[in-house]
């Protein structure tokens, strides 16, 4: 497995990141609000290893992840990949950056265009980014075939004819095709039943050893992230409340919305049924109205009175975690400021 | 998947071999595309082979019922009706398609820009309102007042006129086309996989030639097939005014109103050309029915 230790180079640093999108109303259709999607988000992803993002429904991830390869015009904060700042760029000045991080997309139906065949969908990015030809361009689309585990037979099929796990495997293909460097899994096997969900992760995790690939694995299945992220990042609401080295997340949850999300975990064996389980009560606050103060306290078992008043700083805890909380304001590592959190 | 030790590539099968197989296994795509072929020879070869000149007047044979001689018998001028309707196609037949065409291409491009480029949705959606909203009779009156005699000069009396019918008939009918385009590009838009052909780097214009325009060609051959038929019954609409072709140049259109007049007396003349109207909008319709079928994968091999 991978390792968290000091030595690992950063390929993405996230700086402040907020994604809101704009809320239009009456006749005249005025500026009367944002949806804040990602809301102030700061973290780094190492080379080479899986950063899990979880959260629940309508959290942001899916639009974290989005807005880290900038498929939208982020509000504010700064995108670096591989030392270079893409926050700003623009779309033609992306072009040529995009073969180094692609997307595997989660509904796997709807993410392939059903009028092209296998062959003109994984050769898609090759006809964009490379100058080869068609038979070089079918070898490779072969070769990446090889790869996910199709057979080369299926290149002239269209996605229709395909089951759900086969469609997940031309999508990673697809990403594949350009040997990026890093890879957002946005839900791959939110879709899938649960023994193709097994083969795809699998896969996943074959191929980050094969080719060095680096995911941000977005999933709301918390056992999958244990099984395949090597860090996990927890986000509420817009923000990241907890960020920490897998093992110590699900061994020892900091947050109190973490130890919520972790206690609903089913787990297998009746004996060790777990006594404690955590359940919030209320419901998610609306991202265009967020609460005064922490963005939890409405629904936090152990809120304070300060957390109605003052958002909490995202900070570096213990070594290696990350959390924003009231509750660990007397914690500090080394008497690190709030600005250079996640470094 | 199961079947590993074959490693041999399928056939790699030909797009258009598989276009052409599911459109032969469409019945009535068949029958009508038979016959609108058949209608298209008749009416391109039928004027040579046909002795009699559509023009040709024998006013002792006048009103006549059909006989050996005329089998669609003949006018109240004793012109031949059967030369008539042939020679009355080529015309009718041209207009539609190359009206359909102009009405086509524009109403596509516009409907596409609308819906993709947000900027641009409420400019040209306004615009197809106005159009939509303007008198297209009146218009169609100014606009041939204005330019019939400028084209006339330039490509002659029967080139020139076919120009500015098939351009007014063209501009006056792509606006259906254009909304049932734009919704559909609306809706193609949020796909994720438009999504994923942006994270690949794939720039507008290529994305709508690759994803979008093959994804909104249902709706495209659908108004195709209605266009047509309108197109051809809008020529003969601007024919009965008399400000389309001149009136010794026979078409569809012109030989049905013609025939209005002289229907109590004798029914099979507005019979012939409404026949061959109502027979080609129909082999077109089926037509376009089977090629929507033939061009969708998903439907295909079915």
């Amino acid at each position: 497995m991978f390792d968290v230790s000091q030595g690992a180079k950063t390929l993405i640093e996230v700086r402040g990141l907020k994604m809101y999108f704009p809320i239009y109303a009456g006749v005249f259709r005025r500026h009367v609000g944002d949806v804040k999607a990602v809301d102030d988000v700061s973290f780094d992803i190492y080379e080479g290893e899986t950063l899990g993002l979880v959260g629940e429904s309508g959290c942001g991830k899916s639009t974290c992840g989005r807005a880290i390869l900038r498929l939208y015009d982020i509000t504010a904060g700064s995108i670096t990949i591989n030392g270079r700042e893409i926050g700003k760029e623009s779309q033609a000045g992306l072009r040529k950056l995009r073969p180094t991080m692609q997307m595997v997309f989660q509904d796997p139906q709807a993410s392939l265009n059903p009028r092209m065949t296998l062959e003109g969908i994984i050769g898609e990015p090759l006809l964009e980014h490379t100058d080869m030809d068609r038979t070089q361009r079918r070898a490779r689309v072969h070769e990446l075939m090889d790869a996910v585990g199709l057979n080369r037979r299926f290149s002239n099929r269209y996605p229709h004819e395909f089951s759900g796990g086969q469609r997940q495997r031309i999508g990673i293909a697809r990403a594949l095709a350009l040997n990026p460097k890093f890879i957002v899994c946005d839900e791959p096997i939110a879709a899938l039943d649960v023994s193709i969900q097994a083969q795809v992760v699998n896969l996943l995790e074959d191929l980050q050893k094969q080719f060095g690939l680096t995911y941000l694995f977005i999933s709301h299945d918390l056992s999958m992230v244990r099984h395949i992220a090597d860090r996990v990042a927890v986000m509420y609401l817009g923000k990241v409340v907890e960020l920490s080295a897998r093992e110590s997340l699900y061994n020892e949850p900091l947050h109190p919305y973490t130890k919520a999300l972790l206690s609903a975990v089913p787990e297998p064996d009746p004996d060790l049924e777990a006594a404690e389980r955590v359940i919030l009560q209320g419901d998610v606050p609306s991202p265009a109205n967020p609460p005064a103060g922490c963005n939890f306290c409405t629904r936090c078992p152990a809120v304070m009175e300060i957390c109605h008043r003052e958002d909490p700083a995202f900070r570096e805890v213990l070594p290696g975690r990350f959390v924003a909380c009231h509750h660990y304001n007397d914690m500090n590592v080394s008497n690190e400021t709030a600005d250079e959190t996640g470094s | 998947m199961t079947d590993t030790s074959e490693i041999t590539e399928e056939k790699a099968r030909s797009q258009w071999a598989d276009v052409w197989s599911q459109f032969r296994s469409h019945r009535g795509a068949m029958i009508g595309a038979s016959f609108f072929i058949f209608i298209c020879l008749l009416v391109i070869f039928g004027p040579m082979l046909w002795p009699i000149e559509p023009n040709f007047i024998d006013i002792r044979a006048k009103n006549q019922g059909p006989s050996l001689a005329h089998p669609f018998g003949t006018d109240q001028l004793g012109r031949d009706t059967f030369a008539q309707v042939l020679a009355g196609g080529r015309v009718s037949l041209l207009v539609g398609v190359t009206a359909m065409g102009l009405a086509l291409f524009l109403g596509t491009f516009i409907g596409v820009l609308a819906g993709y480029f947000k900027r641009l949705d409420s400019p040209l959606m306004r615009l197809t309102d106005l159009f939509l909203a303007l008198p297209i009779l009146p218009l169609l009156l100014v606009i041939i007042m204005l330019f019939r005699d400028t084209l006339r000069a330039a490509f002659g009396p029967e080139t020139g006129i076919f120009l500015l019918v098939v351009f007014v008939i063209g501009i006056t009918s792509w606006m259906h086309t254009a909304r049932i385009v734009r919704g559909d590009v609306l809706s193609l838009k949020e796909q994720e996989f438009v999504l994923a052909a942006r994270s690949i780097g794939t720039p507008s214009h290529r994305m709508i030639l690759r994803h979008i325009l093959p994804n909104v060609m249902s709706p495209i051959m659908v108004s195709a097939t209605l266009g047509i038929a309108t197109a051809i019954i809008t020529e003969s609409a601007i024919s009965f005014l008399g400000l389309g072709f001149p009136s010794d140049f026979p078409t569809w259109g012109r030989l049905l109103s013609d025939s209005t007049n002289f229907m109590t007396l004798n029914p099979e003349r507005v019979i012939w050309p409404g026949l061959a109207i109502s027979l080609t909008v129909l082999s077109v319709n089926y037509i376009g029915d089977g090629l929507r079928d033939a061009l969708d994968p998903r439907i295909r091999g079915r």
